[in-house]
């Protein structure tokens, strides 16, 4: 009971303390759109008669032609009242965009960072049993691979080769195929969405196309996680408890994933966390390539087209989600390491 | 330490697990209706349904030609074996049949007694007038546009008894009957929209963004921004050319970001068809001949490179013939477009042009003597430096054009630094001014010879690239715009072709080709003013 209350005051706490981060951020983006050279209320109005009337007329209907404090009180206003604004580029709201889009990053990158971390640990116990041997080169080898290449290319890479030359893959456009029925909305992540009502095809065909994109995305944050495990199963494997534990016979599996494989998490918790996040805003490329659509390439697009209200609210979105994945990874280092619960 | 057999084991599965997953085509949902349906893969994207919202783009343009009817539309001809629009035939869509009286200052029109909107209520010439009052007085781009045909005020939209709608002009104006063809000139089921209107928003703007009120082919089935759209035929459509229905049941307008996987969905037989894949793509496919590529130059679109005629050193209009004969059109043609597309450089008159038509090839030729004398002439023999901007968008054309040019001007003692802009940052720079040399692209959907002229070389408005301002060429293209006899209009346009390829406020480089990409059983594919898909003439073999 105490050890709950103790979190929960940890979690406000946390809470409380990352809300003059973000509004540091928010208000940031706002500026730094403004400076960004470009004019939206030009790039909206370029219709093959639109003239200067007609720019003045849209510059006032986004609230450009106010001054910049003005805007942003307006802007802080709205955020209040949770409204992010409208988008040009789809001309949705915001908020909508966000919602139909945010399930599909999420998603995406949930289920490459699990096939990465599937991958990354057991590499990286593999080499730290045996470093400097065959094995540990191999995986140094791939981790290399993975960071070198440009996401892009990975995932041409693998399309041309599954889809294109060997047809095993579904066509990479999207989560769904397309001639296919729409899917069930509920959540907006499909796997879930089909598993709950059951329509076991519906969730092959979602499987399907998330593969060929999480493999790609996995490949790239592959060298961190597994470098990591390394490195820190390097030094636990060293300590003494480690010795002590082989010295009292236990059994070696348990040895390595009960005693050091626990003890080595804390700081492939950390990089889990970070790369998550990172993946999350930057694998804008990914989305582009296999017309995912996330909320990066929602963002980039806006972005192009100097769209403020898409690009702030993205912006919002991600310091968000960084405050909270930040606060999940300290809840999870309690449960790895119980002295840090402790404190 | 050993490793044992189990552990290793227990790591393998870990790292195969990935690769076993990867299951085998899933071929659900390919069933009969796929020779029915239809896949259109673009790099773009639609976000609205209502064409006339700033800011909407040309796939929007290409959406609303399919779901909604307008009162009249363009006919088809055959070029060079490809359908390219025809605007000097215009034929009735929603409306019967129109005449245009003799002095030219009425149109009337006479609706279909059997035509529906899609809910099923018979179209009306209340509809009709409510259309065409919405197009002149909501704020939004059909406005400007219509004022190109003399069309501003309400009160010109007369309903003259059932079904029969009369468009009252001031003045005869060529293109008054040509802008009630283009992709702004919608018609909207008015007790549908008004249902939808708020006292802010009276002609339901917000509403009609997500929602049709349409009468055409194709009813909106799924409509999801910046991702896809899918269209259902509507069945009960009998305003196209002699009321036949379209072939396709159901299409699809997917986004599809990147170049090359869309290139491999068509290849694969995935997708069907796709208007905008890469130049150096294009050239592979062809080779492969596994599909079939329709090369259709835009006959209603130029790229160019402009100078500010208000600025030094481009005003002085020696220094602007200078460059024009300096740079290496040939090569240029061949470098940014792989020569696909129509030249217009090359001309071979001099003084006036022996056709009307524009844009037509104007004799620019390179010829690096007689640029470097112009160039003395102007007292500029030393040279200058200048910047020469793009937008990054362009790249892929501009890039290799830009390289050229800085090279030749060299030879001249012109320095040129060139500069590429992101997009917003370049069409903000050129709406204001602000950039001198740089090279772009522009389209006019009413090709008539006087409407470019109007359009991209006169006023000082954004679309005149060059801020050229010629007392002659305004006072012709205001002439030729209610000019009623033939041949002193044909007269107008020779003069101010004359005076554009004397002047060179602009250098006209050339109309690159739409490369149609489409599976080898698609046909029909027509070259559309609005440069988009027309998915009611298109046919499965």
């Amino acid at each position: 009971m105490r050890k709950l209350q103790a979190i929960g005051r940890r979690i406000g706490g946390r809470l409380l303390s990352s809300v003059p981060a973000i509004l540091g951020v928010v208000v940031l983006t706002f500026l730094l759109m403004r400076v960004l050279p470009g004019d939206p209320a030009v790039f909206f109005a370029s219709g093959p008669s639109a003239g200067q009337q007609e720019i003045e007329d849209l510059r006032k209907a986004m609230g450009l032609d106010q001054p910049i404090p003005v805007q942003l009180v307006r802007y802080l206003q709205d955020i209040a009242t949770g409204n992010l604004g409208r988008s040009m580029t789809t001309g949705q709201a915001v908020l909508t965009d966000m919602q139909q889009r945010l399930p599909a990053s999420l998603e995406l990158t949930f289920s490459a960072l699990f096939l990465a971390l599937a991958c990354a640990l057991p590499l990286g116990i593999l080499a730290a049993l045996r470093p400097g041997s065959a094995v540990d080169h191999v995986v140094r080898f791939l981790c290399t691979l993975g960071v070198c290449m440009p996401t892009f290319v990975s995932g041409l890479l693998l399309i041309y080769a599954f889809y294109y030359l060997l047809g095993w893959a579904p066509d990479p456009t999207g989560r769904i195929d397309i001639f296919a029925s729409t899917p069930p909305e509920i959540t907006g992540f499909l796997l879930f969405d089909f598993a709950v009502t059951g329509d076991w095809d519906g969730f092959r065909a979602a499987f399907s196309q998330l593969i060929l994109p999480a493999c790609t995305m996995a490949l790239f944050v592959l060298a961190p996680l597994a470098r990591m495990t390394r490195a820190s199963m390097l030094a636990v494997l060293g300590s003494d408890f480690i010795r002590t534990a082989r010295s009292i016979g236990l059994a070696p599996w348990r040895v390595i994933l009960v005693y050091a494989l626990r003890n080595a998490l804390l700081p492939v918790l950390t990089i889990a966390g970070i790369v998550f996040s990172t993946m999350l805003g930057a694998n804008v490329l990914v989305e582009k390539v296999f017309s995912w659509p996330g909320v990066a390439s929602y963002a980039l697009d806006a972005l192009l087209a100097s769209d403020y209200a898409p690009v702030q609210g993205f912006v919002l979105l991600m310091a968000t989600i960084f405050v909270l994945v930040n606060l999940l990874v300290d809840i999870l280092y309690g449960l790895a390491d119980p002295r840090i619960a402790a404190e | 330490m050993d490793i044992t057999r189990r552990q290793g084991l227990m790591a393998l599965t870990a790292l195969a697990a990935p690769a076993g997953l990867a299951s085998p085509a899933f071929a659900q949902g390919a069933a009969a209706s796929r020779a029915e349906t239809l896949r259109q893969v673009t790099g773009n994207a639609v976000n609205t349904l209502d064409p006339t919202m700033p800011g909407s783009t040309r796939e929007a343009f290409g959406i609303s030609m399919n779901v909604y009817d307008r009162l009249v539309a363009f006919g088809r001809k055959q070029v060079d074996g490809n359908w390219v629009f025809d605007h000097t035939v215009i034929r009735g869509e929603l409306a019967e049949r129109f005449e245009v009286a003799a002095d030219g200052l009425k149109i009337t029109l006479h609706l279909r007694g059997n035509a529906k909107w899609h809910d099923g209520t018979p179209v009306t010439a209340e509809d009709v007038k409510w259309s065409l009052d919405r197009a002149v007085s909501a704020k939004s781009l059909a406005g400007p546009q219509f004022t190109t045909g003399s069309l501003s005020k309400p009160e010109q939209f007369r309903i003259a008894g059932p079904g029969v709608i009369e468009v009252l002009l001031d003045k005869p104006d060529r293109l008054a009957l040509s802008n009630l063809a283009v992709p702004y000139a919608i018609m909207i089921n008015s007790k549908l929209a008004k249902q939808n209107a708020t006292a802010e928003d009276p002609w339901a703007q917000t509403w009609l963004q997500n929602n049709t009120a349409a009468s055409g082919a194709y009813k909106v089935e799924t409509y999801r921004p910046g991702v896809q759209v899918t269209l259902t035929r509507n069945e009960d459509w009998k305003n196209g050319v002699d009321g036949v229905l379209p072939f396709f049941k159901r299409v699809i307008l997917q986004t599809v970001p990147e170049a090359a996987t869309r290139a491999n969905l068509i290849e694969r037989g995935d997708a069907d068809l796709s208007i905008d894949l890469q130049a150096s793509d294009i050239t592979t496919l062809e080779s492969r001949a596994k599909v079939k590529v329709a090369s259709i130059p835009q006959t209603n679109g130029f790229t160019h490179i402009s100078f500010n005629t208000q600025v030094a050193p481009f005003d002085n209009v020696k220094v602007r013939q200078a460059i024009a004969a300096a740079l290496p059109y040939d090569s240029m043609f061949k470098a940014a477009l792989f020569g696909r597309g129509r030249p217009l450089f090359g001309g071979s008159f001099s003084g006036q042009p022996a056709t009307a038509d524009f844009p037509q090839p104007l004799p620019l030729k390179q010829d690096v003597e007689r640029a470097k004398a112009l160039l003395a002439e102007a007292g500029l023999a030393n040279g200058f430096s200048t910047p020469f901007a793009f937008s990054a968008g362009q790249a892929a054309t501009a890039e290799p054009l830009a390289a050229l040019v800085q090279e030749a001007l060299a030879k001249i003692g012109v320095k040129v630094e060139i500069q590429k802009m992101p997009d917003a940052q370049f069409n903000t720079l050129v709406a204001e001014k602000k950039i001198n040399f740089y090279t772009d692209a522009g389209t006019a959907w009413l090709p008539a010879t006087y409407y470019f002229f109007y359009l991209y070389f006169t006023r000082d408005q954004r679309w005149n690239f060059a801020s050229w301002n010629n007392p002659r060429i305004v006072e012709l293209s205001n002439a030729a715009r209610f000019e009623t006899d033939q041949a002193a209009y044909d007269a107008a346009c020779r003069e101010m072709i004359g005076i554009l390829a004397e002047q060179v406020p602009l250098l006209m480089l050339w109309q690159p080709n739409m490369d149609a990409v489409m599976g080898p059983a698609i046909q029909n594919f027509t070259y559309q003013f609005y440069r988009q898909v027309d998915f009611r003439d298109l046919k499965r073999a």
